[in-house]
């Protein structure tokens, strides 16, 4: 079969690595595509950015796909990585980083604290398929109450970081994260719109964005890996931000947007130092 | 050149900053505390970035991250924080991203005894991450002077190789004052024996080719070069591949560009009377002064001691331990580590016995006692507890 690539395809990302090794059916490719359309309607091109991964299927699937610079971090580092990576890079050069679930709200999130905390402008896209797919279908932390999975085969029932007053992005944004949004694959145009503030935002940005996966979550979760039924399955439990229903998981569109409201790392860091450097003090 | 009565710690960050270092980020640990304060204050001086990590993992993390950003960087810890390198470590082994890490050794395990001096990361500066199929460089000094030279050799060594390079020192080295003398042109630096390396910037397409080869530039993000690195095994171009044949073409690399081109730091040693020597005392870092020390008095008393101090430790320097003799490892561990790498060194049926202590240096009286049972064919003192068998 002939793959037939798109302007954007050709455009942004390397031919090898187009179309991934993902599963069939999976809905990553749609939350990369929004990322990509985002980037192309903001009219940015691949030297502008540098594009950063990490472990388990967002991180493999999206390694390397980025006909610019790229790299793909240890486990839950990625944060750590590129705010050094921010310090070395020139201001007009973006960091974006294309991770899941289990990388930023588990092993990462400390780096990920500390990366809103001192604003460091890199735009983290979190691709969540609701628990640890790559290794077989384990809960995360913010896999839905009840679901059933390999290391939750009663049903998930742990308190996490999507619980009632719990949410992961009320973390972030008291932490000091300057935009934060959540939106499901299947949001397309309304998500890209998202992503481009989250990109022009000149600091921390944060996008959580769930998307289905048929091969392990709904196999367990569903009984099926029929795709059509667990992306109906997340359609019907996300509901935008003002007009959730009793039960929704997901509320979509941006929480928190102080966009460029305050300074940015590397400015902040250099400005100071540059300061230092002149007066001897702060 | 410039003299101060100070500590390794201001030597080390002194030296750092003559290689090219501008950015350090670091957690604080006894005893390599006071090199991050010193960093703190000295970087912004020069320009450069001084980060606080909320862990050391993190810390090492963003110092590959600047690293991959062009920056020459540096972090510095001790053994309860050189443990969670590990994972950077593997990464920027893996990678190939230039680093300077800077372990100043304390007595473990665990947190163990922070305020003394130990050696117990020996084999750890060895094999610091998981997985295997690499080699590492490591370097020893002994004085807070050469703390300074081994700091800017290691900047030089990771640009040429590209990979982290470290440095291991222990407490007394680091917190100890002593007269240091510092550079201020590159001219002096020449005389004295300071190497540097600028850093390139891998155009590519090959950003990991199957060589040995030294002086590959590495992989620098934002020149948009197409560079990319990942913590997977590489193709030649750096995409992930799962295939047995390029992971044996990748550790291949990594093992033999070090193994291929060890004449480029193998010269880092010393030795004293070894040429006539009947023992010779085996050491590298705090305890090699005493060392020294015990070798002279002993010489002087008609003992034919002599002294090899190892300063390049890894990988080790078998072909310093050619001479049929006696071999005697002093060491800062009760366990016994540099006495392994002794024992298989030497020539056929040496003998080769271990001297360990930790916290605390050997006394020279001790040293000279244990040169003099050697030399008599007489077993080295029991002390209770103190053992020499390992």
């Amino acid at each position: 079969m002939e793959y037939k690539s798109s302007r954007l395809t050709s455009t942004y990302l390397r031919a090898r690595k187009i179309p991934s090794t993902a599963c069939s059916g999976c809905g990553l490719g749609m939350n990369h595509k929004i990322v990509v359309q985002a980037i192309d309607e903001l009219g940015l091109e691949t030297k502008d950015i540098v594009w950063g991964t990490s472990i388990g299927c967002a991180g493999r699937q999206t390694f390397a796909t980025w006909k610019g610079d790229g790299f793909a971090g240890t486990h839950g580092r990625a944060y750590a990585i590129a705010r050094g990576l921010r310090i070395a890079l020139p201001p007009e050069k973006k960091i974006l980083l294309t991770v899941g679930d289990g990388d930023a709200f588990g092993i990462g999130l400390l780096h990920l604290i500390h990366a809103a905390r001192c604003n460091a402008d890199m735009t983290v896209i979190v691709n969540d398929n609701l628990g640890y797919q790559s290794t077989g279908g384990q809960y995360g932390w913010t896999t839905p109450q009840g679901a059933h999975t390999d290391s939750s085969p009663y049903g998930m029932f742990e308190h996490n970081l999507m619980s009632e007053g719990m949410d992961v992005l009320h973390i972030l944004k008291g932490a000091g994260a300057t935009f934060l949004a959540r939106h499901v694959a299947m949001d397309g145009a309304v998500a890209v719109e998202t992503v481009k503030k989250a990109i022009l935002n000149r600091g921390f940005s944060l996008v959580h964005m769930p998307y289905p996966c048929p091969t392990n979550f709904a196999a367990r979760e569903l009984g099926s890996r029929n795709q059509v039924n667990i992306y109906r399955w997340i359609q019907r439990q996300a509901a935008p931000l003002g007009q959730e229903k009793e039960d929704t998981v997901w509320a979509t569109g941006i929480w928190h947007d102080a966009s460029n409201s305050r300074r940015e790392f590397h400015e902040e860091i250099h400005a100071t130092i540059d300061k230092i450097r002149r007066t001897g003090s702060l | 050149m410039k003299r101060f009565l100070e500590t390794g710690n201001f030597a080390i960050t002194e030296g750092a900053i003559l290689a090219g270092c501008r950015f350090f980020a670091g957690y604080p640990i006894t005893p390599a505390t006071e090199l991050a304060e010193a960093m703190s204050y000295r970087l912004p001086q020069e320009g450069g970035v001084y980060l606080q990590a909320e862990d050391e993992c993190a810390a090492c993390h963003m110092c590959v991250g600047a690293s991959l950003g062009g920056y020459k960087a540096m972090t510095a810890t001790s053994g309860p924080g050189f443990i969670l390198y590990a994972d950077p470590i593997g990464w920027a082994l893996g990678c190939e991203t230039p680093l300077v890490i800077l372990n100043s050794g304390r007595v473990g395990p665990v947190s163990g005894i922070t305020g003394a001096p130990g050696q117990g990361e020996f084999y750890l500066m060895r094999y610091p991450t998981q997985g295997g199929n690499f080699e590492t460089i490591c370097l020893a000094p002994n004085s807070a002077q050469e703390c300074m030279a081994m700091v800017v050799e290691a900047f030089y060594l990771s640009e040429r190789f590209r990979m982290p390079v470290m440095v291991l020192a222990d407490q007394l080295i680091t917190d100890g004052f002593e007269d240091i003398t510092v550079p201020e042109t590159e001219e002096e630096m020449k005389e004295m024996g300071f190497r540097t390396w600028p850093r390139k910037v891998c155009q590519g397409p090959e950003f990991y080719p199957f060589t040995d080869e030294l002086d590959i530039p590495p992989v620098v993000l934002g020149h948009n070069t197409g560079g990319i690195c990942s913590d997977w095994t590489p193709t030649v171009e750096g995409y992930d591949i799962e295939e047995v044949e390029a992971h044996h073409k990748h550790a291949y690399r990594l093992i033999y560009k070090v193994r291929n081109h060890r004449d480029l730091f193998n010269h880092h040693y010393e030795e004293k009377f070894v040429d006539d020597a009947d023992l010779i005392v085996v050491s590298f870092g705090s305890p090699s002064r005493v060392v020294n020390t015990a070798v002279e008095k002993a010489r002087a008393q008609g003992m034919k001691v002599g002294s090899l101090r190892l300063i390049n430790i890894w990988p080790f320097p078998d072909e310093l331990f050619h001479r049929k003799a006696k071999y005697l490892a002093v060491e800062l561990t009760w366990d016994g580590q540099l006495v392994r790498e002794v024992q298989r060194a030497v020539p056929k049926d040496s003998e080769v016995h271990f001297l360990g202590t930790c916290g605390d240096l050997p006394t020279t009286p001790d040293l000279l006692e244990s040169f003099e049972k050697l030399l008599k064919n007489e077993p080295l003192s029991r002390k209770g507890w103190v053992l020499e068998a390992w």
